[in-house]
């Protein structure tokens, strides 16, 4: 729920309980004071006939107006503290039972005792009432109706900054190398959220950037003494004429520094990988680089006799050339590593998947664990343990998702994309 | 030939310097930005081998010099700055090449050599090793003055270990040159001797000794006199 609806809905709920508590309120006091008004009305006729009657010593001539009469009938008892009192009787000139509002008394004239009921109809009053009361409901309705429009319109207005300083947090690429620049606003929440978020990453900018250049350094530091021990292994292999076994000792150097190598580069990878800093805009032709792939290896998989089926349509992903190759690179030397001699292989390319199958030997491997970093099925030599891995963080940043599947005697790593990402041309 | 090298580390310094310079290059070495700076200033090189991080500066800013002052001299950057905006920086800022360290020697040597051809290409097109000359331009090799045909991966292991004469190559490092650093070799590069088996016949077919040796199967070396 928007910030804005919760409190309209409050605001709202708030203003027509105020409304109707204060109207039914408000109906009571006019009742009131239009009820007082009658009985002032009634109490100055009551006094007017007293007179009367005490001056005449008989009984005035009674008049009837529309909203006025008064009853005359000889009565047995005085009333002795006479008070109006609310009832309903027939109004004969309007013809119809209506509320009214009637003072009843006694009074004497020629020795003769009378009850006089003096009447006052109501439906003025309450037609007054029902009046305001109409006004009432439209007030209501009228200040709802501006207080939401103006709310609306106004609240939309004040908000924008806010959603201008959201947009452009979601919008933050940490690998681009400006920090966040957002404008001083009128609004002092808004200004401090925007100072407040242009610090936050500003700083998450410095720490961001100090790491990189450390990663960055400690790769530089590493790689520069295994050149050193490659070069060296390099200049020492001249110098073994007629010695196999030094030279197999040192080529099982140079294969170790090799793989420290590979390994430090993979690290390192990952580490690019999870920091995000690979912007996946470019458009990446796949199709092309399998192909540039498979050829670099054809004479690998000649080597290794396998039977090789490629079924591929032209795909173009918005991704990252690098990330798109290195993928491709790992995935395509696990399937020649793994797959034994004379083995089939299949790559299957659609603007949905990309699936790699190939025969296997040994069974299905272990699905909760392929995925993870070092994890290697069997000790080998050339494997870091981190290609599967790398896929699977390049999935992750590029919003693929990768499956493993064991079925008929077939490996089936299955790349599955955004439908929204692929495209033919 | 003359080649400077600009590298901090000291003992790969000099281990560059003593390879090329038994290599046949007119060789001199510093270790630091200021010095290099100097360096080129005074000199003219064919070859600059350049690594990236010096003390006092980098060396993307002597290549950025070397370019202000119409310098003509190749240049080789070899970083551990394997960062793929590294790379494209560098070769927009008109260095010929780069190479990512570890390297082995021997592709370093080849490169060079490549660039040096580049570089003064009249007539130096053609490498000469005993029988066998390779025109490195029209991709073709004489041997004995008789056409022999190769396939690229054969041209390229050729002309690898030509450059590399009298030197022994690991499989590692000629693997690594024909089919690049992101491949991996199960076969602990056996195939790699069919190549090297269909050369020599070829060669040998065309009436030169067998002058590539094997080294027990680990390393070949192409042998002159």
């Amino acid at each position: 729920m928007k910030l804005f609806t919760r409190y309209n809905r409050v605001n709202i709920t708030a203003t027509i309980i105020t409304f109707l508590v204060g109207s039914i309120g408000f109906y009571f006091v006019m009742d009131y004071v239009l009820t007082r008004q009658l009985d002032r009305g009634l109490r100055v006729e009551q006094q007017e006939i007293i007179d009367f009657v005490k001056e005449h010593n008989q009984l005035p001539e009674v008049q009837t107006t529309r909203h006025q009469w008064i009853d005359i009938v000889p009565a047995a008892d005085p009333i002795p503290h006479p008070k109006p009192n609310t009832t309903e009787a027939f109004n004969k000139i309007e013809n119809e039972r209506e509320p009214i509002r009637q003072l009843v008394f006694t009074v004497n004239a020629g020795g003769k005792s009378y009850q006089v009921s003096v009447n006052q109809s109501k439906t003025e009053t309450e037609d007054l009432l029902q009046l305001i009361i109409l006004v009432t409901v439209l007030m209501i309705a009228l200040i709802l109706l501006s207080n939401y429009l103006i709310n609306r319109k106004l609240v939309t207005r004040l908000w924008a900054p806010f959603y201008r300083t959201i947009d452009s947090i979601r919008d933050l690429q940490l690998s681009v190398k400006k920090p966040l620049q957002l404008p001083a606003e009128s609004i002092e929440e808004i200004n401090l959220l925007n100072a407040s978020v242009n610090k936050m990453t500003a700083r998450i900018h410095q720490d961001y950037q100090a790491l990189r250049t450390f990663t960055e350094n400690a790769s530089h530091e590493m790689q520069t003494p295994l050149a050193v021990i490659r070069s060296k292994i390099e200049s020492l292999l001249q110098d073994t004429e007629g010695k196999e076994k030094t030279i197999q000792q040192l080529l099982t150097i140079e294969d170790a520094t090799l793989k420290l190598s590979r390994l430090h580069q993979s690290l390192l990878l990952l580490t690019k990988l999870e920091n995000r800093q690979f912007q996946l805009s470019e458009a990446v032709n796949l199709t092309e680089i399998i192909e540039s792939k498979l050829a670099e290896r054809s004479e690998l998989i000649a080597a290794r006799k396998l039977v090789l089926s490629v079924t591929m349509k032209e795909v173009v992903l918005s991704f990252h050339r690098h990330l798109a190759e290195i993928m491709v690179n790992n995935l395509l030397n696990n399937m020649i590593r793994y797959t034994p001699v004379h083995g089939t292989v299949s790559i299957t390319l659609t603007n949905e998947v990309l699936s790699i199958k190939n025969y296997a030997a040994n069974g299905a491997l272990n699905t909760d664990k392929i995925f993870q970093r070092f994890y290697k099925e069997e000790q080998s030599a050339e494997s870091t343990g981190l290609g599967l891995a790398i896929i699977k963080e390049i999935c992750v940043l590029a919003g693929f998702t990768i499956t493993y599947q064991y079925a008929f005697h077939e490996h089936d790593f299955t790349i599955h994309f955004k439908p929204s990402n692929a495209q033919t041309i | 030939m003359k080649i400077l090298i600009i590298e901090d580390e000291l003992t790969l310094n000099q281990t560059m310097l003593d390879f090329l310079s038994g290599a046949g290059y007119l060789c001199e070495s510093v270790f630091s930005y200021k010095d290099a700076l100097e360096k080129i200033e005074y000199h003219t090189y064919d070859c600059i081998v350049l690594d990236i991080m010096l003390p006092g500066g980098s060396g993307l800013d002597i290549l950025r010099f070397l370019k202000q002052d119409k310098k003509t001299d190749g240049v080789i950057i070899i970083s551990a700055k394997g960062a793929l905006e590294d790379k494209i920086e560098g070769l927009q800022l008109g260095a010929d090449d780069y190479l990512i360290k570890p390297f082995h020697l021997s592709e370093l040597s080849v490169r060079i050599a490549a660039i040096i051809r580049r570089k003064n290409f009249n007539g130096q097109s053609v490498i000469t090793a005993g029988d066998i000359q390779v025109d490195t331009m029209g991709k073709t090799v004489l041997v004995n003055n008789q056409q022999v045909d190769l396939t690229q991966k054969e041209f390229q292991l050729l002309l690898f270990l030509i450059v590399n004469r009298n030197r022994i190559l690991s499989k590692n490092a000629i693997a690594q040159h024909l089919w690049g650093d992101d491949m991996d070799f199960p076969d602990n590069y056996d195939f790699i001797y069919s190549h090297i088996k269909n050369l020599r016949k070829k060669i040998v077919a065309a009436g030169s000794p067998d002058c590539i040796k094997s080294m027990y199967g680990e390393g070949y070396k192409l042998q002159l006199p």
